[in-house]
């Protein structure tokens, strides 16, 4: 046995300091993401500071940059956690929301509704009709690539089935759109922008009770996850009903990017980078990461999206635009310098 | 040994397309080191597999502690039953002693917050296994072999009362592996943990097991100790190769060991040579010539000669003599056969003494009989008879145009431009 005195004693401080490190680390973060979210108050097309909260226009400002505030912490915060469930259970880096189609659908459903027309259904129903067709996508994906293996899907031929069925899910909206109407075209294209735009206060209130409930529940499974990284088959060894919780994750990852999607539209991006960014700067155990990559994507998107209304105001440029436009060069700095924390496949 | 651990009860299993197991029944009792062996792809993963649960059987049933495995809650089952697979891979930056914590999850709350049970448990396993300096390393970034020794900490640290490793050890480098049986063996003894080890080393095995286990496409071939299962004529067929057994005289293992008869079927030159060898001259003579193709014969060596054993373990006709007796005429005639049906007779630097110069005349009768002789050369310094008998035999040879040779690469060259008789 090597219980040799020395190395053991170097390895408790390097421990030491390592934790500490991190800790400091995770302490800087939430220190400056408040800063990062106030600052954002401080944008937009009417001006850079704080408006006259005097006035009654100044106040709606305020108002209204706060609740994107609120529609960009909601939207973020959901695509981020879902793409780290994504990629924790399907052990690839490529995953996220759009790789297994589950995008897709819930554009697909979004699409449908918007196209439907107007009412309840198009504000309350969207997130609904989203999550559902997100769902009934993901049961697409898991029975076509079933086919043929026994029982269980590879991650491979899971993959593959899923860009296929997005992309027919796409091309189906592609063909909706150019037969709509020039008003329903119009109003599913800005969507697909992608757009922080507030919704109704319902629809709002809504995604917000379904974004938590996702939330809490990919936390709740953290531990689970952690143990999934060695495999569906490790995992069982170890205790788990590890395709029961495949299942639960990918049901609480549908629901949080279907949400996203119906509040935001497509937006890019942050599902797929902001958990590798989080990862390469906090370490994979999900206990930790899956709020800070919630809170790192949500400050990420309320951030792009300050910098979307503001840069070319009044014009108003979709924040799926600057959050790779803004983020990509960020990002690549910080994943080149700690890729080794982040993933080695 | 105690109750009974693991059972087999007519198992069949497999996947949808393919049966891997065919009504397989065994009885592992608690406490039992057994090994589980069988050529590649004949079920022992899949016999695992079926074990813990991870695949439902076709039919029959598997046992754990008398309870049917697939009713077992996976948390209990987890600790009675831990399995450390061929590999293990974690695509993310876990830190080993992240990895092995994953050892303890089904055993903690709900939140996953390790107690400091947990985590005495893990720094113990680390330490077990020799991984403790490594607990802040990237798991990924170990060696195969490291990784192996931190995948079983992670399964120490589960505390099962059952533990497999499938193949887990054959990554290992010679000290680790002794370490690791070593650790194992004392888990055994100490803790009476009982292991099910899937092995390709049956000479390792046969040391340390109390069973072993012989899987054969898919069905249990025979189920004994390692004397009763080590059966040449059982493993050659199981193993489609012949195969020897001998049992070490000092330490009374039992050694298994394959031939070399499958390289001499890829290449047959349909020519022969007898070697005239003894006191180990002979075994790289018999090694080069099977593997350049030619059918080898030897003799006569005295039954204890280490050319004996190594004629005897790669398939090479011999003629035998006992030892501390003369040479008879049965030996001689024999041996002058396999002479005549010899193309060639090659001598190897063997010293010559009273006892085997009997084996220069028979190379002076191949000689006259217009068989090509081949000589190793400075016969002078092996020559220990009285009067100086085989440097005499050695220049009527060359006389009668025997060659001689100074290199085993000069002597294969003679043989190669010798004219096909």
């Amino acid at each position: 046995m090597g219980m040799k005195g020395s190395p053991i004693c170097a390895d408790n401080n390097f421990t030491g300091k390592g934790k500490m490190r991190a800790r400091l680390r995770i302490a800087l973060f939430l220190v400056i993401f408040p800063l990062l979210l106030a600052l954002s108050l401080l944008l937009g097309p009417s001006g850079i500071g704080i408006p006259d909260l005097q006035s009654p226009s100044g106040s709606a400002i305020l108002s209204l940059r706060f609740s994107r505030l609120l529609m960009g912490m909601m939207t973020g915060a959901a695509l981020s956690a879902s793409g780290v469930v994504f990629q924790a259970l399907l052990r690839n880096p490529l995953a996220e929301p759009y790789v297994l189609g589950v995008s897709g659908g819930a554009g697909l459903g979004a699409t449908l509704t918007i196209l439907a027309g107007s009412g309840v259904l198009s504000t309350l129903g969207l997130p609904v009709v989203a999550f559902v067709s997100a769902v009934l996508t993901l049961m697409v994906v898991y029975g076509i690539a079933s086919q043929g293996s026994s029982g269980q899907p590879s991650v491979y031929s899971l993959i593959l089935s899923g860009v296929i069925v997005s992309s027919i899910c796409s091309s189906i909206v592609m063909f909706l759109v150019s037969t709509a109407s020039v008003e329903g075209m119009h109003n599913v294209i800005w969507w697909m922008l992608g757009s922080l735009q507030p919704v109704t206060a319902s629809q709002q209130f809504l995604s917000a009770v379904l974004i938590f409930t996702g939330l809490g529940g990919i936390w709740l499974l953290s531990p689970q996850l952690n143990a999934l990284a060695l495999g569906r088959e490790m995992a069982h060894y170890q205790g788990l009903r590890a395709d029961f919780i495949i299942v639960i994750g990918l049901l609480f990852a549908t629901l949080l990017a279907a949400t996203a999607v119906s509040l935001s539209g497509m937006i890019g991006f942050v599902g797929l980078i902001v958990p590798h960014v989080m990862r390469a700067m906090f370490g994979p155990d999900h206990r930790k990461l899956v709020p800070l990559a919630a809170l790192g994507g949500g400050t990420f998107l309320v951030l792009c999206d300050a910098v979307a209304r503001t840069l070319l105001a009044p014009v108003e440029i979709p924040v799926g635009v600057v959050t790779a436009l803004a983020g990509g060069p960020f990002f690549l700095i910080i994943l080149q310098r700690r890729m080794k924390q982040a993933w080695i496949a | 040994m105690g109750q009974d651990a693991l059972i087999f009860k007519n198992v069949s299993a497999g996947y949808k397309q393919r049966r891997v197991l065919d009504s397989v029944s065994f009885t592992v009792r608690e406490g039992e080191f057994v090994s589980l062996i069988g050529p590649n792809g004949c079920g022992k993963s899949t016999l695992l597999k079926t074990a813990a649960a991870l695949l439902k059987p076709l039919s029959g049933t598997v046992e754990l502690f008398g309870r049917d495995v697939q009713h077992i809650k996976p948390a209990i089952r987890a600790s009675m039953l831990g399995v450390v697979p061929q590999k293990i891979d974690s695509p993310m930056a876990f830190t080993v002693s992240q990895i092995v914590m994953n050892g303890r999850i089904s055993s903690m709350g709900r939140w996953g917050t390790p107690s400091s049970l947990d985590h005495d448990l893990v720094e113990r396993s680390m330490i077990y296994t020799d991984v403790l300096d490594l607990r802040d390393r990237f798991f990924t970034e170990l060696s195969g072999g490291e990784q192996q020794r931190v995948a079983l900490a992670m399964v120490l640290a589960q505390e099962p009362k059952i533990i497999m490793l499938d193949e887990s050890i054959s990554h290992l480098d010679i000290n680790h592996r002794q370490e690791v049986l070593q650790i194992l063996m004392k888990l055994n003894r100490e803790k009476r943990m009982t292991i099910l080890l899937v092995s390709h080393d049956l000479t390792l095995s046969a040391g340390i097991s109390d069973r072993f286990l012989l899987m054969e496409a898919g069905t249990l071939a025979k189920a004994g100790t390692p004397a009763e299962v080590l059966e040449p004529e059982l493993l050659s067929r199981v193993y489609n190769c012949d195969l020897t057994v001998q049992q070490d005289p000092y330490t009374g293992y039992l050694q298994v060991s394959g031939a070399m008869d499958s390289l001499r079927r890829r290449k047959k030159l349909e020519r022969s040579v007898h070697v005239i060898a003894g006191g180990g001259s002979g075994i790289e003579l018999y090694r080069r010539l099977l593997i350049e193709g030619y059918e080898v014969t030897t003799g006569v060596l005295n039954r204890l000669d280490s050319d004996a054993e190594a004629a005897r373990a790669l398939n090479i006709p011999a003629v035998l003599e006992q030892p501390f007796s003369p040479v008879g005429a049965a030996a001689i005639a024999k041996a002058m056969e396999m002479i005549m049906s010899a193309d060639a007779v090659v001598l190897s630097q063997v010293p010559f003494g009273s006892g085997n110069l009997v084996n220069l005349q028979l190379a002076e009768a191949a000689i006259q009989r217009g068989k090509m002789v081949l000589l190793a050369a400075g016969i002078g310094e092996r020559d220990y008879t009285e009067g100086k008998a085989a440097v005499d035999f050695a220049a009527r040879l060359k006389r009668d145009g025997a060659l001689n040779w100074n290199s085993i690469h000069e002597l294969m060259a003679q043989l190669q431009q010798q004219p096909h008789y």
